[in-house]
């Protein structure tokens, strides 16, 4: 790698750079005109050719040179002295960004599509601060952002750690974990079911309504009725969920690779490095003491297929709307690799301690508010307006019922505490089973709270607060959580250990 | 890592937050508990006055009767809760955390470690400027729902509670003398 890159002199961005600019351009002048266009292409007969081609031609050639000119008044440079990173743009309005190399916490190297046609990459840096002024650098080249992120990483690291062991590793960051196809495979055909479905509805209900509007018969509803009403009532049963699955499966599947295809963690000097994606490929960097909460999710199925997925959830700088880049997930990791990933992050594989059980009366009050609630409001709309038989009703409430039951006393049965020295470990779930991990040093606060009636029977609830989101643990011993929150606050106002 | 121990700890020796003598508010502030109140009150008085003013045939005269001594139950209510909540407020500082418990029907104690504290504020709204009081907020990185905010203190207190506060989040070095710097602020700084 040619290291003697000299990043003190203002640089240009990488010339191929322009035609992401121009795309970019582009895209956002179609989309600021679009009703326009529409109009046009409606009424495409009725007009002038040449004046329409023209004023097209026009566009894109003005569109053209300001990208050109964006892209020679774009420059970046590292300002060793004042120790900042400055990025200087604008054609008319001209704008200096300088961001103080200390305060520096992620650089990620992305790629969009058209970055990948061209062959370029985005830079981009995340500070500490407000989430406005992030910088980013659209077009450079891999080698270069590589060297500058190295470049601008140790600056923000060596000045936070000075003391720290100082000893430099290998400079090529190590290939640590990969996720192959067929763990993706595994993870899209058995997670997030109702995401997709969801998008799937969406999707329909706009399309049919898209249909409606347009009054076009491209799929004839009576045709399909019909040709459902021939078969048993079972078999067309059958058929329309049959249909609704497989099409879930699919776009799960689809989903999972294209999001996660090549999944890579590699881990150089202090940071761990994940990069993945198909079409735009996403490189993030996680600095192992940012991260606060760690979220191992698996069900049934994925236990048998032995896959998991692993949410990350660092500190964000603005814990009302967490950003996305903030909550990582790294899917389908083997078992040898979650505990791989575990180590990695937290120094040491969590061990779960003592185990802290719910009330009975949890069960009792969801029992209540999930399964005699909705059947009483039920029974109560069944009564005023009949929608259905009562036969019906009864076959509905029975099937829904055993459904609700079993869902719920699961939710109960897994709804586990573990306390150790080191780690809290909550266990919640009925079907997908989520395991939170936190560090006791990284609770922000501690919440205790108690309902009145919940006195006599002695049972409270406590939330504890990080910086990447809550914990919290409902309807136990009360006198268990008051200890235990002794125990958390001489924890964290004992321990010497920085939080981030 | 210089003298290492590794001690077994005793929970039960531990201090325990639930047995802290908390203060209470100021009475004062249940004024301002029952202005704000009141404030709300009065917008649907007046709503429903005008009503009854403009088109006294909205409603017969039973349903009439029912929004006022509804209006007035709840009115009454409102004074008893205020009152009552007001007394399961309360607060206290101990050598390393805040606690403020609060809560009528669910009772809830939020304890922030003073080495979590981001940063303190302190807030005079117009009804306790009148009367002297002040609130102190204390911010935390978890986001707001780890925010901890006692309202309700006088304000000379509320200044001490804050520079004590500022003085645990940036202790000062220990060649300089501590200065005394609650009588030194000046007043200026609670607009906010």
């Amino acid at each position: 790698m040619n290291k003697s890159v000299d990043f003190s002199q203002p640089q240009r961005q990488s010339l191929p750079g322009i035609l992401v600019m121009f795309a970019n351009s582009l895209q956002k002048t179609v989309r600021a005109l679009w009703p326009m266009l529409l109009i046009w292409l409606v009424k495409f007969d009725t007009l002038n050719k040449l004046v329409f081609f023209g004023s097209v031609a026009g566009v894109v050639v003005l569109i053209g040179i300001i990208s050109y000119l964006q892209y020679l008044f774009f420059t970046f440079h590292i300002d060793e002295e004042n120790g900042e990173f400055v990025i200087q743009k604008g054609v008319l309005n001209k704008t200096r960004i300088t961001i103080q190399l200390h305060k520096i916490q992620q650089v990620n190297i992305n790629q969009s599509l058209i970055q990948r046609l061209v062959g370029v990459h985005k830079l981009e840096i995340d500070t500490a601060g407000s989430d406005k002024k992030e910088a980013s650098i659209s077009a450079i080249s891999h080698e270069l952002a590589t060297i500058l992120k190295e470049r601008l990483i140790n600056h923000s690291q060596s000045e936070l750690t000075e003391n720290a062991e100082k000893n430099v590793e290998e400079i090529t960051p190590t290939s640590f974990i990969k996720i192959g196809l067929p763990s993706l495979i595994k993870i899209g055909f058995t997670s997030n079911y109702i995401k997709s479905f969801a998008l799937i509805f969406l999707f329909f209900t706009t399309i049919v309504e898209n249909l409606q509007q347009l009054n076009a018969e491209v799929i004839d509803e009576d045709q399909v009725t019909n040709y459902l009403d021939t078969l048993p009532i079972y078999t067309s049963i059958f058929i329309v969920i049959g249909f609704f699955i497989t099409l879930i499966l699919l776009v799960n599947l689809v989903r999972t690779i294209l999001k996660y295809f090549d999944f890579t963690i590699q881990k150089s000097k202090q940071a761990i490095i994940l990069s993945y994606g198909l079409l735009s490929t996403k490189n993030t960097l996680l600095n192992p003491n940012k991260v606060q909460k760690i979220k191992v999710t698996q069900n049934y199925f994925q236990k048998k297929l032995d896959v998991t997925t692993i949410g990350i959830h660092q500190a964000s700088s603005d814990a009302e709307k967490v950003k996305e880049k903030d909550q990582i997930e790294v899917p389908g990791c083997a078992e040898i690799e979650r505990d791989a990933i575990l180590k990695l992050l937290l120094g040491q594989l969590p061990q779960k301690g003592t185990m802290y059980l719910p009330n009975w009366r949890k069960l009792a009050v969801n029992t209540f508010f999930f399964l005699l609630v909705p059947i009483a409001i039920t029974l109560f709309l069944n009564h005023k307006t009949e929608f259905v038989t009562w036969n019906d009703w009864f076959m509905y409430t029975a099937i829904f019922s055993v459904f609700a039951g079993v869902m719920l006393w699961f939710s109960f049965k897994n709804y586990k505490l573990f306390v150790s020295n080191d780690f809290i470990i909550k266990q919640n779930g009925a079907w997908d089973i989520d395991t939170t991990i936190i560090e006791p040093y990284k609770i922000q606060a501690i919440e205790t709270q108690q309902f009145f009636w919940q006195k006599a029977t002695n049972i409270g609830s406590v939330t504890l607060s990080t910086a990447g989101g809550t914990v919290s643990f409902t309807t136990g011993n009360y006198t268990e959580i008051k200890q235990l929150v002794n125990y958390w606050l001489y924890e964290v106002e004992t321990w010497e250990k920085n939080w981030m | 890592m210089n003298e290492f121990t590794n001690n077994p700890i005793d929970i039960n020796q531990l201090p325990k937050f639930e047995e802290v003598q908390l203060k209470g508010l100021h009475p004062k502030y249940v004024t301002v508990l029952l202005f704000n109140f009141s404030l709300l009150l009065i917008l649907v008085i007046v709503g429903f006055s005008t009503l009854f003013y403009f088109n006294q045939d909205a409603f017969s005269n039973a349903i009439w009767m029912t929004i006022l001594v509804g209006l007035v139950l709840i009115l009454a209510g409102l004074v008893l809760f205020t009152k009552f909540s007001f007394h399961k407020k309360g607060y206290a500082f101990r050598e390393h955390d805040a606690i403020y418990k609060s809560g009528l029907i669910s009772e809830t104690t939020t304890i922030i470690p003073f080495n979590r504290v981001q940063h303190v504020a302190l807030h005079q709204g117009f009804i306790s400027r009148k009367l002297g009081l002040a609130s102190i907020e204390l911010f935390t990185a978890g986001g707001s729902s780890s925010d901890l905010e006692i309202p309700g203190l006088l304000l000379a207190d509320a200044q001490i509670i804050k520079n004590l506060v500022s003085q645990k989040i940036n202790p000062p070095k220990q060649d300089e003398p501590i200065q005394i710097a609650s009588t030194e602020t000046p007043l200026t700084e609670e607009h906010e």
